[in-house]
C-alpha cells in the first residue's frame, strides 16, 4: 500500500536523484578540464619565460649548464636534462608519492624542449594539483548535501501544498470510513469548492443512497418473507394438531401425520434460521456482556442430556472457567448449533466431547469419514445426505464467529470430527 | 372460562378456538385492532391471546388499554416475531407469556392453563385428577396421599398432559415443550418416549390408574 501524497513526491525525488547523480561526473569533468587547461596554459607561459630569460642572459654555454644544474636542484617543479633530439611536447597528469610533501600527490606535467644557445634542453614542469579521487569525493559530498536539502524541501512543500489540495479528499474519506449500511443513514460528505471533488461527493452520495435503499429492501424482504411464512406454517401446524384429535385415525394415518409434523418442523427450522442469518448480517444483536461459558453450557446441557441418553451417545463436557464478551443470544446459538451438529452426526454408541483450552473451545464427535471442509460452512450445503439438518446451522455458526472475529475450523483425525472455535 | 383470541388470520383463530372449545373454554374472537379494543373494554376474560400485528394498530397498545383500566386479564402474546427483543418488550408491556408462531396447540393450551392458574389465587394451587394431586406452589405430587417423587421434566410433562386432558398429543409437540427452541433442530424425538415411560411407571407404582395412553407409538393421551 502506498500513500497518495508520497506518490506525487516519488517521481520528483527520483528525478532529482538522477539529475544529481549525473551531475557528479559532469561537475568533475568540467572542473578537471578547467584545472588542466589552466595549468597547461600556465606551464607554457613558464616555458616561454624561461626560454626568453635564459636566452636574453646571453651567457656562455658553460655558465648556462651550471645555471641549469643549479636551477634543476633548487627550483621546485622543474627538472632539466640534456636532450639529443627534439621531441614533441606532451602534457599529462600523474599521481605519485612525493617525498617532500610526504604524501601521495597528483601532478600536471609538461615535458617540453627549450633551446638555449643552440643547446637543446628537455624541461619537465610539474604543478601539484588536487587528487582526482578527493575532487570526486568533495563534489559528491556537496552534491549529496544539496540533494538532501532539496529532498527535505520537496517533502515539506509537497506536504503543505498537497495537503491543502487534497484536504477535501481526506475529509470525504474520513466520512466514508464511518459509513455503515446498518446505520441506515448516508455519511455526510464535506462541501468542496473544487469541481472534481464535488463530482466525487455527488457520485458517492448517489451510490450510498442506492446501497441503503437496496439494503433496506433486502432486509425488509427477508423479514417480511419470513414473517409471511410464519402464519401459514402456524396454520399447518394447528391443522395437524386438530387432525390428530380425530377418533378415526388408524396407525398408517398416524404415521403419515408424524411424517407431516417432521416436514413442517424442518420448514419451520429453515425459516427461523434464514431470519436469524438476516438479522446477524444486519448487525442486530449488538448488546454485549460478559458471559460465563461454563454456566451457559450448564444451561444447555439440561436440554441436551436426555437426547444424548436416548441416542446412547457418551457426552463429556469439560468447560471450566472461561468468560467471553459477546451477545448472550448469539453465543447461545453458536454453542447450540455446534452441539446439535455433533449430536446429529454421531452414530449411536459414539461419543461427543466439549473441552475448553485457554481461548479455544473444542468440539469432538465420533465420525466415519472426513466431511468436505469447503462446503461445510456454506448455506444449504449438506455435508452428508444421510441426515436432514436445515443446512444452515454451521453457516450461522460461522456468521456469528465472523461477527466477533473468532475463527472456526474443522478437521478430522483418529475417527473424530473436530470443530474448534478460537476466540 | 372465557378466552379472547385476538388474531387476524381467521384460519388460525378458528383452529385455536376449535382446540380450546374442546377443552371446555369459551372462545371469543377479534380480527382487527378496533374489534380487539372494543372487546377488552367491554368484557373480562380469564386469558387473552394477543397477536401483535393487527390490521389497524399495534397489539402492544391493547396491553396499555388493559393496564389503564387496571384489568387483571391474563395475556399471552402469540406473535410471528420470534426474537428476544420483541419477547422482552411484550413481557415488559405486561404480558404474562410470549409464544412464537408457529406453535403447537397443546403448547398453547398448556400456557393458557398455567397463566390462568397463576392468576387465580383462591385455592387454585392444587390440581386434582382422580386420585392424583399436584400442589403447584410446593411442586409436590401425591397419589392417594402418598408423595411421588418426580424429576422436574416429569412434573412438567404431567402438567402438560393435564392441561391437554383427553387430547392426543404428538411427539413433536411434547419435544418442543420439553426442550424448547432446540426441539425443531431434530427430526428424531424418541427421547420423549423415555420421559413418558418413566412418568407412567412412577404413577402406576404409586397406584394411579392407567390414564396415560400411548397411541400407535406416535401420540399420547391423558384421559381424565
Amino acid at each position: 500500500m502506498k500513500k497518495l501524497l508520497d506518490q506525487s513526491l516519488r517521481p520528483l525525488v527520483m528525478y532529482a536523484m538522477v539529475v544529481l547523480i549525473v551531475s557528479i561526473p559532469v561537475y568533475f569533468l568540467t572542473i578537471n578540464w578547467i584545472w588542466e587547461n589552466e595549468l597547461d596554459k600556465h606551464h607554457y607561459a613558464i616555458r616561454e619565460k624561461l626560454e626568453k630569460r635564459l636566452t636574453s642572459l646571453d651567457l656562455p654555454d658553460s655558465s648556462v649548464s651550471d645555471m641549469i644544474s643549479v636551477l634543476d636542484k633548487v627550483q621546485p617543479g622543474f627538472s632539466f636534462t640534456q636532450a639529443t633530439a627534439p621531441s614533441p611536447d606532451s602534457s599529462y597528469t600523474l599521481i605519485r608519492f612525493d617525498t617532500f610533501m610526504n604524501d601521495r600527490e597528483q601532478f600536471r606535467c609538461l615535458m617540453t624542449d627549450i633551446r638555449v644557445n643552440g643547446t637543446l634542453l628537455r624541461v619537465l614542469i610539474e604543478t601539484n594539483m588536487e587528487e582526482i579521487d578527493e575532487t570526486i569525493l568533495a563534489i559528491a559530498a556537496v552534491t549529496i548535501f544539496f540533494f538532501i536539502l532539496l529532498l527535505a524541501g520537496f517533502v515539506y512543500l509537497n506536504r503543505k501544498t498537497s495537503l491543502r489540495l487534497w484536504r477535501p479528499f481526506y475529509d470525504t474519506l474520513a466520512s466514508l470510513q464511518s459509513f455503515r449500511l446498518e446505520g441506515g443513514k448516508p455519511a455526510a460528505l464535506p462541501v468542496s469548492q473544487v469541481t472534481e471533488f464535488t463530482d466525487l461527493n455527488q457520485s458517492l452520495d448517489r451510490l450510498m443512497d442506492a446501497s441503503l435503499a437496496s439494503y433496506k429492501q433486502q432486509k425488509e424482504f427477508t423479514e417480511n418473507a419470513s414473517h409471511e411464512l410464519q402464519t401459514p406454517l402456524a396454520i399447518v401446524k394447528s391443522k395437524l394438531d386438530l387432525l390428530l384429535q380425530s377418533r378415526s385415525l388408524d396407525q398408517p394415518q398416524m404415521q403419515i401425520l408424524e411424517d407431516a409434523y417432521q416436514a413442517i418442523n424442518r420448514v419451520t427450522r429453515i425459516n427461523k434460521n434464514l431470519l436469524l442469518l438476516a438479522k446477524i448480517e444486519h448487525a442486530q444483536f449488538d448488546q454485549q456482556q460478559n458471559i460465563s461459558v461454563a454456566e451457559l453450557f450448564h444451561a444447555l446441557d439440561a436440554h441436551f442430556l436426555d437426547r444424548f441418553e436416548s441416542s446412547r451417545i457418551h457426552y463429556a463436557q469439560q468447560v471450566s472457567e472461561m468468560t467471553l464478551k459477546a451477545n448472550p443470544m448469539l453465543l447461545e446459538i453458536l454453542l447450540t448449533n455446534l452441539l446439535v451438529n455433533a449430536l446429529r452426526y454421531t452414530p449411536a454408541g459414539g461419543s461427543v466431547s466439549v473441552r475448553a483450552d485457554q481461548s479455544k473451545l473444542l468440539f469432538a464427535n465420533t465420525g466415519i469419514s472426513p466431511l468436505d471442509e469447503h462446503s461445510l460452512f456454506r448455506r444449504f450445503a449438506q455435508a452428508s445426505h444421510e441426515h436432514a439438518g436445515s443446512g444452515l446451522g454451521l453457516a450461522i455458526a460461522r456468521e456469528i464467529c465472523e461477527r466477533y472475529n473468532w475463527q472456526i475450523k474443522y478437521d478430522f483425525d483418529c475417527g473424530h470430527h473436530h470443530f474448534t472455535v478460537i476466540f | 372460562m372465557k378466552i379472547l383470541i385476538i388474531e387476524d388470520e381467521p384460519e388460525l383463530a378458528a383452529d385455536i378456538g376449535a382446540y380450546l372449545t374442546a377443552q371446555d373454554y369459551l372462545c371469543e374472537y377479534a380480527g382487527t385492532w378496533a374489534q380487539a379494543r372494543e372487546k377488552v373494554e367491554l368484557y373480562r376474560y380469564e386469558c387473552i391471546l394477543l397477536d401483535l400485528m393487527l390490521p389497524g394498530g399495534d397489539g402492544l397498545d391493547i396491553l396499555d388499554i388493559l393496564k389503564e383500566q387496571g384489568q387483571q386479564d391474563g395475556v399471552i402474546i402469540i406473535s410471528a416475531k420470534n426474537d428476544y427483543e420483541s419477547k422482552i418488550k411484550g413481557l415488559h408491556a405486561g404480558a404474562d407469556d410470549y409464544l412464537a408462531k408457529p406453535f403447537h396447540l397443546p403448547e398453547l393450551a398448556a400456557r393458557i392453563y398455567s397463566v390462568i392458574r397463576r392468576r387465580s389465587f383462591a385455592n387454585q394451587n392444587n390440581v386434582l385428577q382422580n386420585e392424583l394431586k399436584v400442589d403447584l406452589s410446593s411442586r409436590v405430587v401425591t397419589v392417594n396421599g402418598a408423595v411421588v417423587s418426580l424429576t422436574r421434566k416429569e412434573l412438567d410433562l404431567l402438567l402438560f398432559f393435564i392441561s391437554n386432558k383427553n387430547r392426543v398429543i404428538g411427539k413433536s409437540a411434547l419435544a418442543e415443550h420439553l426442550s424448547g427452541d432446540i426441539a425443531d433442530m431434530f427430526d428424531n424425538h424418541d427421547f420423549v418416549y423415555a420421559h413418558v415411560k418413566n412418568l407412567k411407571k412412577k404413577l402406576t407404582e404409586a397406584g394411579y390408574g392407567n390414564y396415560l395412553k400411548t397411541i400407535y407409538a406416535t401420540g399420547y393421551k391423558w384421559e381424565g
